[in-house]
Parts: C-alpha cells; structure tokens; sequence
C-alpha cells in the first residue's frame, strides 16, 4: 500500500500531516502512530475522568500536560488555548469552569479517536 | 572510514521520557535526521534514567522535565557526577521553563519542530569543540536546592560567551531597546543583548520589581524608605517610579521574601 492510499484528508478533529512528514511514507510507522494515539489517549482520558470526578486538580493538569504534544503532533483544532490555559489556572479557576473545559476537551477527543480508529480500520485491516 | 570509527565519532545519546510517544517520536527523528548520533537506550523513569546513565555513561541526554516518579532536576541531583550535556525536554509554556532559562539551559519544546532540534544538536557539537567546557546543569541544581534567593546565580548567554551575575551583586537592570545595562555593586556594569522585559520575566519571581518601563530594581538594594515616585538604591542613584506601578510597587514593597 502505498501512502497515496490513505485516505488522511477527510478529517474534521486531526490532521495527520505531521505522522506523514515524519513517517516518510512508510505504512508500518503511520500505523505505529496511529495504534499509540488509539491506545494511550482513551487511557488517559479515562484517567482525566476520574480526576475530574474526584477534583484532583493536580492530576487533571499533569494529566494534559502529558497528554499535549501527542494532540499538538495530531493537529487536534482548538485545543492548545483550553491546555495552556489549564497548567497556569488548574489551581484558581472555579470548579464548575474547569469541569466545562474538561468535558469540552474530552468531547473533542472522542471525536479525535473515533476519526483515527476509523483510519485505521478503512486503511490497514 | 571504518564501520568502528564511524561508530566511535558518533553522538552517543539516551532518551529519558516516561511517554511512549515521545519516546518514538525522538528516536525516529534523530534516526531519521541525524547520522551522526546513536542513540543507545531509552529509558521510561528517572530511576530508570540513572540506570542506564551509568552503565552506558552518554555524550548527550534528551531529558523530561515532569517524569511520573521524578523530576529531571531531581534525577540529574541524584547522580555523582555529570559527565554529559542535558538538553531538557518540555511541553510548551511548562512552569519550569523559567527555571530553565534562568539558568540558560538548553531545552527543545515538545513535539520537537526539527530546525530547532538541528541548532540543539548544533549547540552540543559547539559545547564539545570546546575544551574546558561550560556545563551549568551543576550550577543550576545549586540554584534550585538554594533556599536563599539572593544567593542564587542567574546565567546569561552573551555573544562573548556565559555571564553569571549574583543576585545579591544586581542592584537594578536598566533598558535600553534591545538592551539592557545591569548595574552591579562595586560600581560595575554589564551591557547584554536581552529587552528589559525578557530580564523581567526571568527575575520577576526573585525580589526583582518593574518600577518603571525602563527599570527593574532589585528590592534587597532598596536604601532608604521610597517616596511616591521614586526610589533611592544602595549606589545612591534614585529610579523612578511610574504613576501606574505606583500602586503595584506599594503591594510588592511590603510583600517578604
């Protein structure tokens, strides 16, 4: 299969440009990225509702700030400015907002995932 | 050349990160892009880091700043000696880049724009030209185990080479566009390439205070009780004080530290 293949640009939630240029065209590595992304966001995002559901304002935090780069490298829109604003306010910013911008993120996750693992499952199964 | 010497003149280098990600994302840009380095191990902790630091002993560690058992700093103060070059690695706007830059050491940001990754990798092979070397990672722990602020030692890169200035030794920063003059005690002053404000943010947290768009001065050098709109320091020059950082100076006056 040839990178021309994947069908990488119908996407509303990522833009897989970045595993593209780093991937170089080889398949095995796309499909590396795209399994880690499938494995490890939905982990944390299980984690980031359980902290949320327990108030854990310093995991919530460590939590996205892990999270980050791999969702910058995926191109996810919109999520940068509600991450940044989270390592500088995760203490003071009132419980009700915080919980809004978590879900807010959590939602656009979903999407995120369920986009990649369809990549996956029309692309390399 | 040989496969052996080819292999001798190479970067030896270790990953220390606990996410997978970025784990692979370093490896495979520096196995794509850099020939020259060779990666040795990645390691998943800090704990996991000293290990390996030790048996393999590198030229070079891309190295966390928030790992899940320890920090970078810590795990860099729990070995013996340091024998390699550090380049952190952080997610954007993390809370110990100032940290980092006021020791002025080398980091990369998070997932790693490759021209920057290039000038890190250009940087170290500048650091290892050079005899005698200047590594300010045992400077910077100092700074971070230190409890005394004024004691600690703010690192400035100049175009001549490393500034190292004592807190305790600034009596206040003065801009001048691009520049900025650094009044030291015994009557002594430093011209360096950084905006006021770039300072600013480096010493905003360290007894330091913008009394006005072309000043920072340094509270312990405070002389006498300041008036409304200025204030005398410990050389006898009096700064003023701008009418909107009146109030704000007020709070930061009376603030300890």
């Amino acid at each position: 299969m040839y990178i021309m293949d994947v069908k990488w640009n119908n996407t509303s939630y990522i833009d897989l440009q970045n595993i593209i240029n780093i991937s170089r065209g080889n398949q095995d590595r796309i499909l590396k990225y795209l399994n880690q992304f499938k494995e490890l966001i939905p982990e944390r995002m299980g984690y980031l509702k359980m902290s949320l559901k327990n108030g854990d304002r310093i995991m919530i935090r460590q939590i996205l700030h892990k999270m980050s780069p791999q969702l910058q490298f995926f191109g996810i829109k919109d999520i940068t400015t509600p991450i940044q604003r989270m390592e500088f306010e995760y203490q003071t910013m009132p419980i009700k907002e915080l919980e809004a911008l978590v879900n807010e993120i959590i939602a656009k996750l979903e999407g995120a995932v369920a986009e990649v693992s369809k990549i996956i499952d029309s692309n390399f199964e | 050349m040989n496969s052996l010497s080819q292999t001798k003149n190479k970067i030896r280098c270790l990953i220390i990160d606990d996410d997978p990600f970025i784990q692979d994302l370093l490896e495979d840009k520096l196995s794509q892009y850099f020939q020259e380095i060779q990666i040795l191990a990645v390691a998943s902790s800090g704990n996991e880091g000293i290990e390996k630091i030790t048996t393999l002993q590198p030229d070079l560690i891309f190295l966390d700043v928030e790992m899940s058992d320890m920090t970078g700093f810590e795990m860099l103060s729990r070995l013996d000696d340091i024998t390699f070059k550090t380049i952190f690695i952080t997610s954007y706007n993390h809370y110990a880049i100032k940290a980092i830059r006021f020791n002025a050491l080398d980091y990369l940001l998070k997932p790693f724009d490759l021209e920057e990754l290039k000038n890190a990798i250009k940087r170290y092979k500048k650091y290892k030209k050079r005899q005698g070397h200047f590594d300010n990672v045992p400077l910077a722990l100092s700074n971070l185990r230190s409890k005394d602020i004024s004691s600690q030692i703010l690192t400035l890169k100049t175009q001549q080479g490393v500034l190292q200035l004592k807190l305790k030794d600034i009596i206040y920063l003065e801009g001048d566009g691009n520049y900025s003059n650094i009044h030291l005690t015994k009557n002594k002053k430093e011209l360096i390439s950084k905006t006021l404000s770039d300072l600013e943010e480096l010493l905003d947290d360290k007894g330091f205070f913008r009394c006005h768009k072309s000043y920072l001065i340094n509270k312990s050098h405070i002389a006498s009780n300041p008036k409304s709109f200025s204030v005398t320091l410990s050389d006898n020059v009096t700064i003023p004080i701008s009418r909107r950082k009146k109030e704000a100076f007020k709070i930061w006056f009376n603030q300890s530290f």
